[in-house]
């Protein structure tokens, strides 16, 4: 598996990389961690004139605390994600998807920017991310300070995303869940697959009662998606299982799931309203 | 890979001025997400489709021509062959098209099938599937927007 | 006479838990694969395959091809028809078989997708993948023929020329063939039928090191180094298919990493890769890419399989009828048309079946080819005849074991002809069955499964039985050819005397991660009595090793390593007048153990003379008695006699959530016996990657085309193959019933794993929800079939509101210890 050939550049900042893109519009293709790049390269199912590899930019790296908020760059790597002290404690449930993405070869190499650039919506930071309600920061060459767009209006359709031509998502922010139950539930045949499906949880619970709860699907259809409806309904029920079944049974409802080998549309809407209720009450601790 | 779309839409203009449209056969080639047309008369075109989707960019070579073509019932089959490059594999699309009158307009059936061979088809968990129901969505609208313009214009 | 039994002495080798002495340069970054190997001027080839399942080659256009940097040249099947010859099939199973010409490069029309139309030869790999993007092929659309049932009716042809998709049809009756009765009979008097048809679906080898072939032509010899289990029929083969003389071709298979049958091929890319070095005059390789390798590598299994059991009322089966349709994919390969065969013998399996009939119908479509997948043929078997004795247990509502253990051939009965006219040497079926159950746990397992179902648990628990035997060490050259089979089934082995006291072994055994290395140094240690260190073990090359069958069939050791033993012992009888004339004594007085020549009643404390000393003295040869030529050195070539018959019990426990239809293994206990054991790390090793090869079959591996002939799972996204982390600690133990037929005691353990385990796993996974109503369930059995089959059981039988789990409310996995519950 030989990719055709490209030109490769590895720029040392960000101003740098955001000239590279500029110049070379939808000719160039951005490297961060590979791990979706590499294999349509080698497949031949791309063949762009530059690739440019981020993933030396220092200061696309970190992971800071904003105050409200945990800012991961776009050179922050999964097992970065997993290694950050700031998000086990305030981003529980994107901690317990990243335990969940692929393997370890994979986590070391993938960034958490990186998938959600690449919009797959099988991928298992989406869902999540939207659920925490996070903003992407888009920057360009030439736009002083980064564009903010908020989850909900960042995944357009199947790989795409807000993010345009010349322009490179540097970072993603999500606000503090500090003190949230959370779980993400995976569904899978062999451990290393895309999620068949997966269910983002995360819970504000209040003496054994949701006081306020927030639902992302995996795979569930072009783009990640928000189970508004089934967080809407959770509020206010007891976290036990016969209390949140009818609620999160729903959650399958309106969506639009892709066919195939690992299981046809209605199996899939059948699963998220299943995986729902396993999901919240693990988050939920019952 | 082989899959199909039906829609059906109607358009304020009669039977006759619809088919005339949809007989254009640079116009409706050119409908096709990503499509240029490079020539065409009567009955060919010629052209090429580039297909970006996130990762993918992916390009065709293709042609196109009437593989039926009844003028009083306003029914058309076309048929478009691509070749993908770099051994990509190849790419075929039928459409099939047949209009009646409909109130003080016409209705439009369209049933579009496309088929996918080679490394496309090999993507991986049927992403090609969902890829190709987009883009034939996409065509459907385009042609039904380029109808209902020219129609209401 | 069995040279290994229960006495063995403490210093004994075979026995020993060995770590293999190959793994150390294979894990430390020193292996030789076929790609590492670099020649001066070497070029590179990449192939033009084609995406079509099925058309007519109307025109190729190579000259952007050949003009692009780097490109040597661009061979098409029209440079290459007149000396491409037609690739072997060297398993014509009946007189009449049909089968196409086999080109290595299609000429005229491709009749599978991803068939070679064109190779590219390059500077760099590279600049060849590069350019062969740039050949036009020009075709025009054939209707590709996918579907096997539909294939085998006719309805179209995958070789037009041919008139018909029916290679052959092979059948076997007991009646005719006097081992039995007539089945029809039994089937017409039948207290109890049951029919049932099977899939078996198409897997694919998925070895690690992915297929590639370096071809030298500078020599006076061609040298092919080949990623193959089988350099020694390829040789042979490539002389045959290109008419180049076999004294001009050496073949090495360096080393090889794994094959399960996969590398049991003269492929199409080892002949072009073979003609592009000829004709270009440079060393030239090709290494294939991990698609190409699932899109073109030979494939496993698929089949149908329909079967028809008759039993009496009290559980005796009276008669077995089988009827399989087999794939053959596109062509006919090495031994493609046998593979369905080799399951003949092993439907009736440890059974004791009067009357057996057995028709296979081998078919082509426009798919990749199939060919030998461990196991071969047998697993397959296995698979049928377990699932179908299970089938049986539910049918008089009794349990599966005990109505196995009324049919099986008891311990006493060996050895024992059996209804395919196998004889069976020995075995004790009753010792592992009660061994196994006794690790697994059975009575309690079955209480908590009576527990589940009766408390409504949302996840249920079911039992899997599965027992095999299987033919191996293949095989007497005899039954060989009267299976028309195309060769011999010996093996040959030489043991060299060095004159430093170091031993070389060659053997015709071609390891691919076996580890024959150490466990033929364990044997030579011990016949010989040297030290383990002091052997060396040669073979994949056949300037070296120029005489031998390869590795396949789990025939290594029961052939190959008793043609070592054989070897071995010339060694000590030619050793033997010397060792007389330096002791100055009679021969008849000699004995020989641990290593060195004494004389009988001559008292403890002699010296006597070790063989290594006699080496030297023969290196010198100074002073060898008159006429003894100056050598030691010994050759054997050993033709088995019988195959011979591991078996064993597997229990396998599954946890169904009837929500999801994920199943999870619970425990896993398998109890084989095959034979004494050499290195009992090594087979535990067989055991377990044999385990999950075959529980992938099961749950995992399914190789999936769509309408148009087009492979969908065409990379390890969807062709989902487990890992160390979808699976569970087995249990694994052994029995041991010397086998009889070697000298070794042993039976083979390389395919024990794969062919149990599938059954057992389907076996559980249908225990666990057979109370829906769901009677089979497709292999993989993925967590959307299993939840559909419980959907459309519950529909088609509905069950009380208050006894769906699904719906019920309760808690999950709460158990209820007082209640009781009957089983499937």
């Amino acid at each position: 598996m030989i990719p055709a050939q490209f030109d490769y550049v590895a720029p040392a900042t960000l101003e740098e990389a955001l000239t590279l893109l500029s110049e070379h519009g939808d000719e160039a293709k951005v490297l961060a961690g590979g791990q979706s790049l590499l294999p349509v390269l080698r497949m031949r199912l791309n063949a762009p004139g530059v690739v440019v590899d981020i993933s030396g930019i220092q200061e696309l790296k970190e992971i800071t605390d904003q105050g409200e908020s945990i800012r991961i760059g776009a050179g922050a790597t999964y097992q970065d994600v997993l290694d950050s002290p700031l998000v086990r404690e305030h981003l529980g449930l994107l901690h317990k998807a990243v335990t969940e993405v692929a393997d370890p070869q994979i986590r070391h190499r993938g960034t958490v920017c990186g998938a959600l650039a690449h919009s797959d919506p099988a991928g298992d930071v989406g869902g999540p991310v939207l659920a925490l309600d996070a903003t992407m920061e888009v920057q360009s060459r030439g736009v002083v300070g980064p564009r903010q767009v908020a989850a909900a209006d960042f995944f357009v359709d199947l790989f795409e995303t807000a993010v345009g031509d010349g322009e490179l998502l540097t970072a993603v922010t999500i606000p503090k869940h500090t003190g949230w139950g959370s779980h993400y539930e995976k569904f899978v045949r062999v451990s290393h697959q895309w999620a068949i499906i997966g269910v983002a949880a995360a819970v504000r619970a209040e003496g054994g009662t949701i006081a306020e709860a927030k639902v992302g699907l995996t795979n569930m259809g072009s783009v990640p998606l928000r189970a508004t409806a089934v967080e809407q309904a959770l509020v206010g029920l007891a976290a036990t299982e016969e209390a949140l079944a009818e609620a999160c049974s729903l959650a399958g409802e309106g969506t639009d799931p892709p066919s195939d080998l690992n299981g046809q549309a209605d199996y899939r809407r059948h699963l998220a309203g299943v995986l729902t209720r396993r999901a919240v009450l693990a988050a939920a601790g019952g | 890979m082989g899959m199909q779309l039906e829609h059906s839409f109607t358009v304020d203009a009669s039977p006759e001025a619809t088919w005339a449209l949809l007989t254009d056969l640079e116009s409706v080639g050119g409908c096709f997400p990503g499509a240029t047309v490079t020539e065409a008369d009567e009955q060919t075109f010629k052209g090429n489709v580039k297909v970006r989707l996130g990762p993918i960019a992916v390009t065709y070579q293709g042609e196109g021509r009437f593989l039926e073509r009844d003028d009083a019932a306003h029914r058309a089959v076309i048929e478009g062959t691509g070749k993908g490059l770099r051994g990509l594999g190849n790419a075929g699309a039928t459409v099939t098209m047949q209009l009646a009158p409909e109130g003080s307009g016409t209705r439009a059936d369209v049933v579009t099938e496309l088929s996918i061979t080679g490394k496309p088809a090999q993507f991986g968990r049927g992403v090609m599937q969902t890829v190709s129901d987009k883009l034939l969505g996409q065509f459907v609208s385009c042609v039904e927007s380029k109808l209902a313009g020219s129609a209401g214009g | 006479m069995t040279a290994v039994d229960e006495t063995r002495a403490p210093s004994a080798e075979v026995g020993r838990d060995r770590r293999r002495k190959e793994d150390q340069h294979l894990i430390t970054g020193r292996s030789r694969f076929t790609d590492n190997i670099v020649l001066p001027g070497m070029l590179h080839v990449a192939m033009v395959r084609r995406p079509y399942a099925h058309a007519r080659i109307t025109g190729i256009d190579a000259s952007a091809a050949q003009e692009s940097p780097g490109v040597v040249a661009v061979l098409t099947g029209d440079d290459v028809k007149d000396q491409q010859g037609s690739l072997p099939n060297a398993w014509p199973v009946t007189p009449e078989q049909k089968a196409p010409p086999h080109p290595a490069i299609a000429v005229d029309r491709v009749a599978f997708s991803g068939e070679v139309v064109a190779a590219v030869v390059a500077r760099t790999a590279a600049a060849a993948r590069d350019a062969a993007e740039l050949v036009d092929v020009d075709y025009e659309e054939l209707d590709p023929v996918v579907d096997l049932k539909a294939a085998a009716a006719d309805e179209k042809l995958a070789h037009p020329d041919l008139g018909t998709n029916r290679s052959a049809l092979w059948v076997f009756d007991s009646a005719e063939a006097g081992t039995g009765g007539d089945v029809e009979e039994a089937i017409r008097d039948a207290e109890v039928l049951v029919e049932r048809e099977f899939r078996q679906q198409r897997l694919i080898p998925a070895f690690m090191e992915p297929r590639s072939v370096v071809v030298d032509p500078t020599g006076e010899q061609f040298t092919m180094w080949s990623a193959t289990q089988v350099p020694h029929i390829l040789r042979l083969m490539l002389a045959l298919t290109l008419a180049v003389p076999e004294s001009k071709i050496r073949v090495i298979a360096p080393d090889v990493g794994g094959g399960f049958g996969g590398k049991l091929q003269v492929t199409p890319e080892e002949v072009i890769t073979f003609l592009v070095a000829r004709r270009t005059g440079k060393p030239c390789k090709w290494t294939e890419t991990r698609s190409e390798s699932l899109l073109s590598g030979h494939h496993g299994r698929d089949q149908w399989q329909k079967l028809t059991l008759a039993a009496r009322r009290d559980g005796t089966v009276t008669g077995l009828k089988v009827e399989l349709t087999a794939n053959m994919g596109a062509y006919l390969g090495l031994v493609t048309s046998g593979i369905p065969i080799l399951g003949a013998f092993m439907f009736n399996a440890i059974y004791k079946f009067p009357s057996y009939r057995f028709e296979c119908q081998n078919v082509f479509t426009n798919l990749t080819w199939t060919d030998a997948y461990r196991g071969a043929g047998r697993p397959e078997a296995t698979f049928a005849i377990e699932r179908m004795m299970d089938e049986l247990a539910t049918e008089l509502g009794r349990d599966p074991i005990e109505v196995r253990e009324q049919n099986w051939i008891k311990h006493e009965e060996f050895p024992f002809t059996t209804v395919a006219g196998l004889e069976y040497d020995s075995g004790n079926y009753e010792a592992a069955t009660a061994r196994a159950k006794e690790l697994f746990g059975y009575d309690e397992l079955r209480a908590e499964q009576a527990r589940r179902r009766e408390s409504g648990d949302r996840v249920q628990l079911g039992i899997g039985v599965s027992t095999f035997t299987e033919m191996c060490g293949l095989a007497p050259s005899r039954v060989l050819g009267s299976l028309s089979y195309g060769a011999g089934g010996w093996e040959h082995a030489s043991v060299r005397m060095l004159p430093s006291g170091k031993v070389e072994v060659i053997t015709g055994s071609s390891a691919h991660g076996q580890g024959h290395e150490t466990a033929w140094s364990q044997i030579v240690a011990d016949q010989l009595g040297v030290p383990f260190e002091d052997v060396e073990v040669l073979h994949g090359d056949t300037q070296i090793s120029h005489k031998g069958l390869d590795t396949y069939g789990s025939r290594s050791l029961v052939v190959g390593g008793q043609a070592v033993i054989k070897a071995a012992q010339k060694v000590i009888d030619k050793a033997r007048p010397l060792a007389a004339h330096v002791l100055e004594a009679n021969v008849d007085d000699l004995e020989f153990a641990e290593g060195r020549f004494t004389v009988r009643g001559a008292g403890e404390g002699q010296e006597g003379i070790g063989l290594t000393d006699l080496a030297l003295a023969v290196f010198a040869a100074h002073d060898l008695p008159d006429g003894m030529e100056p050598s030691l050195d010994a050759d054997a070539t050993y033709d088995p006699v019988n195959f011979s018959y591991p078996h064993g019990t597997h229990l396998c426990a599954m946890e169904v959530d009837t929500e999801t239809g994920q199943s999870r293994m619970r425990a896993y206990v398998c109890v084989d016996d095959v034979g004494n054991v050499v290195n009992p790390l090594i087979v535990d090793g067989q055991v377990h990657g044999g385990l999950v090869q075959g529980i992938a079959q099961a749950l995992w591996e399914e190789a999936v085309y769509d309408d148009q002939g087009t492979l969908v799972t065409g990379s390890f996204v969807d062709y989902t193959l487990p890992t160390s982390a979808d699976t569970i600690s087995y249990v694994t133990d052994r029995t041991v019933t010397p086998s009889t037929t070697n000298d070794l005691g042993a039976k083979g353990v390389g395919e024990a794993g794969t062919i149990a385990s599938t059954p057992a796993v389907v076996n559980a996974v249908l225990d666990a929800v057979r109370q829906f109503g769901v009677t089979d369930i497709r292999m993989p059995m993925t967590p959307e079939r299993v939840w559909r089959a419980i959907q459309e059981g519950r529909g088609s039988a509905p069950t009380p509101e208050a006894a769906q789990p699904h719906f019920e409310a309760g808690e999950p996995n709460q158990d209820t210890p007082e209640t009781e519950g009957g089983q499937a």
